[in-house]
């Protein structure tokens, strides 16, 4: 029964939030109920997931990014001190940078709006990967580097055989934390971008119902992406705990 | 079984010299000039309550570590690096190899191609013949201290370097393993380093007391008789209370 809990808790708002909406005649321009929503939803089912799409697709362009960039700048950090020298105070320049403020320079400079919004995006995923690896190369156990000193194991196989390997759950953990801040960086990078035409995702079609006062539309973008966003999490969760559980 | 676990592959283990060792942790001096012998072949146990620099004096006698002056040689005059083993207070099993897989860990360092029969061989010795397949957590603490044993088996150096490595094991589990490890450590130089009076006294050829503040070593002691005595050996008991009274400072 405690499985459903959250469900019913939902199902519950929900009744209690169209209860009140119809009771207090509030205008469907102010706060629409679920029901408005989801006719809004339905009516333009077809445009909402696509622009969906485009969202996810920037999302996990900029995901992947991330984790490339990641993984292998905090690799060099461990392999070398020079690296880390160089590379730390870049990584923390970027990441206290607020990325709204930085959007616009980025549109200026990349021309195609669509590899803007992914350079947005992997500006914001970017940092929880990065700091957790370089964390988990770090918290390796002394002894068992000592170990693999004592077997003569080269900067390479210590870092390919032990730190990567230990590193992995604190990589799962940023990865997680990295896979919802991209599609912040994604609706971010849209409104900022404001890109029209093909390519145009949920955010954009949030400021596009707001200016037209399709209150009940918006609000079904919104929850599509709060949807997209637990996706994201439970998805990358599983994908965590299958990893640590079949490798050993 | 095929092959011996005991016998060193046909060299003699040479003894180990240290040599006017001086180191300083901070401010505070652990050693200055201290001086003694791994006797070739015998197991040493070096005792000491903690905080007196028992596994620092380790990591110096593995190469871990540089002392600031002194030096570390062994009695015939090669080079130590590459002929030592260490075993220590944990486990230190990559979570993520299998039993198997942590026992032929050193071989894949070197890229060798490793040597399965003999590694199943060896687990088969500590009695883990059924278990090369299961991963560290699906082990219990003793078992996997005897992969641990095993592993260092399979590296079959000369010198063994263990940094109380039966301390976290529960004193039944521990009495085993010590025997077991006497027995396949046999003919090795070996160097263990403990806080426990009985297992030195257990195991040891010869036995050392780690003291003061900078450390000094007491003069070696010798309990007789073929290790590993047995767990109510007269001598053994006898030994262990003297140890213990000079340890919490009864007796100087």
């Amino acid at each position: 029964m405690k499985r459903f809990a959250p469900i019913l808790s939902f199902l519950a708002t929900l009744a209690v939030w169209q209860a009140f909406v119809r009771m207090l005649h509030v205008p469907v321009y102010l706060v629409p109920g679920p029901v408005e929503i989801a006719h809004a939803f339905l009516s333009d089912a077809g445009g909402l997931l696509r622009a969906l799409l485009a969202t996810l697709s920037v999302t996990f362009i900029a995901l992947l990014a991330a984790c490339i960039l990641g993984v292998s700048l905090a690799c060099a950090m461990a392999a070398n001190s020079w690296a880390r020298a160089l590379i730390k105070p870049w990584a923390i320049i970027l990441q206290v940078t607020p990325v709204v403020a930085v959007a616009p320079l980025i549109v200026v400079w990349v021309n195609d709006p669509f590899a803007a919004m992914v350079v947005c995006a992997t500006i914001v995923a970017f940092f929880p990967i990065f700091s957790n690896t370089a964390a988990g190369l770090e918290a390796t156990p002394q002894d068992l580097l000592d170990l693999f000193r004592l077997n003569n194991a080269t900067r390479l196989q210590e870092i390919r055989l032990l730190r990567l390997p230990a590193a992995l759950p604190y990589f799962l953990a940023g990865l997680r934390v990295s896979g919802g801040l991209a599609l912040v960086g994604a609706v971010v990078a849209e409104f900022v971008t404001g890109a029209g035409g093909v390519a145009s995702g949920l955010a954009f079609r949030i400021l596009e119902s707001g200016y037209r006062l399709q209150i009940p539309r918006m609000f079904a973008c919104l929850a599509l992406l709060s949807a997209a966003g637990l996706a994201i999490n439970a998805g990358l969760g599983a994908l965590s705990q299958f990893i640590i559980r079949t490798r050993s | 079984m095929p092959l011996d676990a005991r016998a060193p592959a046909l060299r003699p283990c040479p003894g180990v010299r240290i040599e006017g060792l001086s180191l300083h942790f901070g401010a505070q001096p652990l050693f200055d000039g201290l001086s003694f012998d791994l006797q070739a072949g015998r197991l040493t146990a070096l005792l000491g309550e903690s905080g007196v620099g028992k596994t620092t004096l380790l990591r110096v006698v593995a190469g871990l570590e540089a002392p600031e002056r002194g030096r570390v040689a062994a009695s015939d005059a090669q080079p130590l690096a590459g002929r030592v083993a260490f075993m220590g207070q944990q486990d230190l099993l990559l979570p993520w190899l299998s039993a198997l897989g942590n026992v032929t860990l050193g071989a894949r360092l070197r890229g060798e191609r490793p040597d399965r029969d003999r590694a199943l061989s060896l687990l088969g010795r500590v009695g883990l013949a059924d278990r090369a397949d299961a991963s560290p957590e699906a082990l219990s603490g003793g078992m996997r201290q005897r992969v641990a044993l095993a592993r260092t088996l399979y590296e079959d150096r000369p010198i063994v370097l263990m940094d109380e490595p039966f301390s976290a094991l529960d004193s039944l589990t521990r009495a085993r393993i010590q025997a077991l490890a006497a027995e396949l450590l046999a003919g090795r130089t070996v160097l263990l380093i403990t806080h426990d009076p009985w297992e030195a006294c257990r195991l040891a050829d010869v036995l050392l007391v780690l003291q003061g503040n900078p450390a000094t070593l007491s003069a070696p002691l010798v309990v007789g008789g073929a290790t590993p005595r047995a767990v109510d050996d007269a001598n053994v008991l006898t030994t262990q209370g003297k140890l213990l009274k000079q340890l919490i400072g009864e007796e100087k």
